[in-house]
């Protein structure tokens, strides 16, 4: 449903391991439909924010609520249960299971969440993502874009509430970003998931609804 | 920069990294090394001393002169006065029974004068509970005589009892002959001169050799079962060379990256070649240290199982201690270092071949093994020809060399083979492990068959061991098949006996005379087989000759000939120097129906005919059998060692038995129901075949902990992807699932490829190198129940493997598993 808040992140702090500060007290909220592009230089803090959006890793300090759940106080258990049902993820290196075609790369997630008609749910997301003829190739034969195409087809899958985008076109050509760019517009606007990309690109900044400007992990203005 | 530093950084510090992975591969190298070395130290020791251990008492002998059925002691006149600086000592070596407790060694020699006392060994003090001083009781054949112990010998580990030659005489009534003439030449003679002289002293048939001569003899008679042992040692070594070769292609496979670079930075191919055989030079000679010490442990374990089946089966000896030299130490270490630096050839001289810019790209290198699986399956296809050619030749120096070079050619096929298996396998199951619940089938066989060469490898490792698991099994159960048929066949007397005592091979002591009389007055015997053997030279190995009633074995149809109606062939026994031989002395010394064989017996060549060959599995020695009226001519007035009762139609057979044993109660006599006879052949059968299972259980430990390496290696690969899928939404349980799928993937293709493979083997176990090395012939009965088990089995173990590495997997954290940054 658009509006509604999907991810919550109230004053959240994360100090890594050897006192690295990666996040030093950052509140922020998504909506659903929209797309909020994080953006800064690296070690600004962006991935660490996505992954707490995603909820793969835990604040120090805070609090993170991801579709209505508090993160912190979950067990491997309904973590995993979120991931499921309502995370969808994408990443700016693919990462596709080199052994699966594109079409079983993304049953993979039904097929994890024990869902019915898999198959089928698969080929429309592949279709919708424009590749229902590259169902039988192997991730060697796709290129570039036609690859973080069907890592987007995955990630959509199930339908998730919140979908986290890792410089989802950092490793694309123009053409090829731009398509992968209006596929995401297209997420939000057709599947209402609340869209969360970490992206140095200005194109990429430039199709969000909010504009989140991040420096040493601290949020410097959200436009 | 420097070798030590490229060693140090390139070699050992990859090798520290992946501690668990490295410290298995050197528990695999270490297990095969273990077994070569254990079963090589238990086999010395246990076939021992074959000399006589009274060296104490004649000194030290340069030559002995001997003869089929005993030497004649009127030979001594002539030999202690040929014009020589030597001395000559006749020597009686018998079994004697002490009582009704057991039996030992008598040596009569002429160092004792008085006739009333006797040295023993050690060990036959301690059996028997014998002091210096005690008074002892032998039992010859028909007498019995005392002694008083002078002394016991110490250090001895065989029983034996030395007197006067005059009094062992007459303890055995064998006056007039004696088991050999001692020759002990003086320091400063021509000992070679003085053979001559020996020799042109005695009759032709007459040898004379040197007391090493007859160690060497009897070490021959042992070689087939030695080499077949070893052969079977070699199997777990072989898995451990292809553990190696996994290992060794995984690091180069995982440091394809590393490898880039240092070509980058001027490192030359033949420097990337030296790190790859460095570190399987490092796992294969810490592998070997190892395995030497847990070869020594398990040598003591092995010896007692050796040691029985050669004195059950082939020759009376005692266990010496187990040794390792230095020498055998260093050329363990450098054998396991070999081993593993040719196993890892093939992957180091691809990573030396490798380009920088191709060393950063994985997916070439599957491709590659993808494309090469034709050219495979035509080497595969020769290979198989190659073993099936190599089948129809005979044995060379008597070992079936070429039979076991087709075994390699046959496991080098399904080698090859196994890539297209693997691929093909996992395709035809594609529907079924799609149905594994949480997607952990599809990403199992996937993966497999995404790393095809190495998953191909430890497959094949495994499917050698099943293989040699399956070959073996089929091999001794056909074998035991075979041989409970022919117990039931041949063995057809009601009740069997012996001289009381360990039955050993080659040793028939003999029955007291009154003992046959005894038995064919009591009522309800119909027919009284009596039998005489003795251990005879035939072409330098030994054998069996031996002679009994040919009507009664004609009567009861004891016998199974190869070709030819046995009534006839045992007819034409009797008075006439015709003999039948046993199917494995026939194979040994290459003879068919109607050849004539020389044999020295006493002091005359006896030319007897061969009229027939028959199936005999009581011993691979060989026998020639006469009548008893053929042997009279030769040698006569020989004892019986042997009886077969046959008892009357409608008597009862126990009761009969029960009889025999009252009125035979003060002769050392054995005596066994022929079902009692029949339950211990088929035990000593199974003794024998003990330290055969032994090996093969290391042989698959040995496979499984390969199996575990790789299935760790391959979670380690894809942390990755792990990493992702976690990211997907599975959990903890699914994550193990999935590799443990793999595991049981694994389980799966090498327990088929395995079957086939060991189907194979097991025909070249029984058809050829069996039948080369001992002259059976053995009927294909395949256990079908067992091998179904033991292959459920090993499926299982395998699965267990990959209990580890699925934990490992699931304790995968994601977030790092996955970062970019």
């Amino acid at each position: 449903m658009t509006g509604t808040t999907a991810v919550r992140i109230r004053n959240v702090r994360k100090t890594y391991e050897g006192g690295v500060e990666a996040l030093r007290g950052v509140s922020l909220e998504l909506a659903a439909g929209g797309i909020t592009a994080l953006v800064g230089r690296s070690g600004c803090g962006k991935t660490t924010l996505l992954n707490l959006c995603g909820a793969m890793d835990f604040p120090t300090s805070g609090e993170v609520e991801v579709a209505g759940l508090i993160t912190s106080g979950l067990g491997d258990a309904a973590l995993t249960g979120l991931r499921r049902g309502k995370i969808g993820f994408v990443f700016q290196f693919f990462q596709l299971l080199p052994s699966l075609t594109a079409l079983e790369n993304v049953e993979l997630p039904l097929l994890l969440a024990g869902a019915k008609n898999v198959r089928a749910t698969a080929r429309e997301r592949l279709a919708w993502v424009g590749l229902p003829e590259k169902a039988d190739a192997l991730p060697y034969q796709l290129s570039g874009g036609q690859m973080q195409r069907v890592a987007i087809a995955r990630a959509l899958a199930h339908n998730p509430a919140i979908l986290v985008a890792d410089e989802p076109t950092g490793n694309l050509d123009t053409a090829s970003g731009d398509l992968v760019l209006r596929l995401i517009r297209r997420a939000a606007d057709e599947f209402g998931s609340a869209v969360v990309m970490a992206t140095h690109s200005a194109e990429a900044a430039a199709i969000a609804d909010v504009r989140v400007q991040m420096r040493d992990g601290l949020i410097e203005s959200v436009t | 920069m420097r070798f030590a530093a490229l060693i140090r950084q390139f070699v050992l510090r990859p090798l520290r990294r992946d501690k668990l992975r490295s410290g298995l591969t050197i528990l695999s190298v270490a297990l095969g090394v273990a077994v070569v070395i254990a079963v090589d130290l238990a086999s010395d020791a246990a076939t021992g001393s074959f000399q006589s251990s009274i060296t104490s008492l004649v000194g030290k002998v340069d030559y002995e002169v001997s003869a089929n059925g005993g030497v004649d002691e009127r030979l001594m006149a002539p030999l202690t006065a040929l014009p020589v600086n030597a001395q000559f000592a006749a020597v009686i070596e018998q079994p004697v029974a002490i009582g009704l407790k057991g039996s030992v060694t008598l040596f009569g020699v002429e160092s004792l004068v008085d006739s009333a006392v006797a040295v023993v060994s050690s060990d036959a003090a301690e059996r028997f509970g014998w002091k210096a001083g005690s008074t002892i009781e032998l039992r010859g054949r028909d007498r019995t005589a005392r002694f008083q112990v002078q002394k016991i010998v110490g250090g001895q580990s065989v029983g034996w009892v030395a007197v006067d030659i005059a009094a062992a005489q007459q303890l055995l009534d064998s006056y007039g002959r004696i088991d050999r003439i001692e020759v002990m030449v003086a320091q400063g003679e021509d000992a070679a001169g003085v053979a001559r002289m020996v020799r042109a002293a005695v009759p032709s048939t007459y040898d004379v050799t040197t007391p090493g001569a007859r160690s060497e003899e009897n070490q021959r008679m042992l070689r087939a079962f030695r080499w077949n042992l070893r052969i079977l040692s070699y199997i777990s070594l072989l898995v451990g060379a292809f553990l190696i070769y996994n290992t060794i292609a995984v690091s180069v496979v995982r440091r394809r990256a590393e490898i880039g670079i240092l070509r980058a930075l001027g490192v030359s191919a033949r420097g990337v070649l030296a790190i790859f055989l460095g570190e399987a030079a490092m796992l294969g000679a810490i592998g070997s240290v190892v395995g030497i010490g847990l070869g020594r442990v398990l040598a003591s374990g092995m010896v007692g199982m050796i040691s029985d089946t050669v004195n059950s089966i082939f020759i009376t000896s005692a266990p010496a201690a187990v040794a390792i030299s230095w020498i055998s130490a260093a050329a363990a270490i450098g054998t396991g270092t070999a081993v593993a630096m040719v196993a890892a050839l093939i992957p180091a001289r691809e990573a030396a071949r490798v380009a920088p810019a191709e060393a950063m790209r994985r997916e070439a290198r599957e491709h590659e093994a993808r494309l090469h699986v034709r050219r495979d399956l035509v080497v595969a296809a020769i290979a198989a020809a190659a073993a099936v050619v190599l089948s129809q030749f005979g044995p060379i120096g008597g070992r079936p060399v070429l039979g076991y070079v087709a075994t390699l050619f046959a496991v080098g096929a399904a080698a090859m083979i196994s890539p297209a298996f693997v691929g093909g396998v996992i395709h035809l199951l594609r529907g079924v492990l799609r149905r594994i619940p949480g997607a952990a089938g599809l990403i199992a066989g996937r993966s497999l068959s995404a790393s095809l060469a190495r998953t191909s490898i430890v497959v094949t490792a495994l499917a050698t061991a099943i293989s040699m698991m399956i070959s073996v099994g089929i091999m001794v159960a056909s074998f035991r098949e075979t041989v409970q048929v022919w117990l039931e066949d041949q063995l057809r007397a009601d009740i069997y006996m012996r001289a009381e005592g360990q039955p050993t091979a080659g040793i028939f002591p003999p029955l007291a005379q009154a003992v046959v009389p005894i038995i064919a007055r009591t009522p309800g015997v119909e027919d009284v087989d009596a039998f005489h053997a003795f251990t005879f030279q035939y072409e330098g190995e030994k054998a069996t000759f031996g002679a009994g009633i040919s009507s009664i074995v004609q009567r009861h149809n004891t016998l199974r000939f190869l070709d030819g109606d046995a009534v006839a062939i045992l007819q034409s026994l009797p008075g006439r120097d015709r003999v039948v031989v046993s199917e494995p002395f026939a194979n040994k010394h290459r003879v068919h129906k109607g050849d004539v064989l020389k044999i020295a017996l006493g002091d005359r060549v006896a030319a007897m005919t061969v009229a027939g060959i028959y199936y005999d599995y009581s011993s691979d020695r060989g026998f020639v059998i006469s009548d008893w009226t053929t042997l009279e001519k030769y040698l006569p007035q020989q004892p019986v060692t042997n009886i077969a009762v046959y008892v009357g139609k409608g008597a009862d057979a126990t009761a009969v038995r029960r009889e025999l044993e009252l009125r035979l109660a003060e002769f050392p006599v054995a005596i066994a129901p022929n079902a009692t006879l029949r339950r211990g052949a088929v035990e000593v059968f199974d003794r024998t075949f003990a330290v055969t299972w032994a090996l093969e259980a290391i042989a698959i430990i040995v496979a499984m902990l390969g199996t575990a390496n790789s299935l760790l290696a391959l979670v380690l690969d894809r942390r990755r992807e792990i990493g992702l899928i976690r990211y997907l939404g599975a959990d903890d349980g699914q994550v193990r699932r999935m590799v443990l799928t793999e595991a049981g993937l694994v389980g799966l293709l090498a327990a088929g490829l395995g079957l086939m493979l060991g189907a194979a083997l097991s025909l070249e176990l029984i058809y050829v190198i069996n039948k080369q090395s001992f002259g059976w012939t053995i009927q294909f009965h395949p256990p079908l129940v067992l091998l179904g088990g033991a292959l459920l089995l090993v499926w299982v173990f395998t699965i267990a493997a990959g209990i580890y590495p699925a934990r490992f997997a699931a304790k995968l954290q994601p977030v790092e598993a996955v970062h970019e940054e």
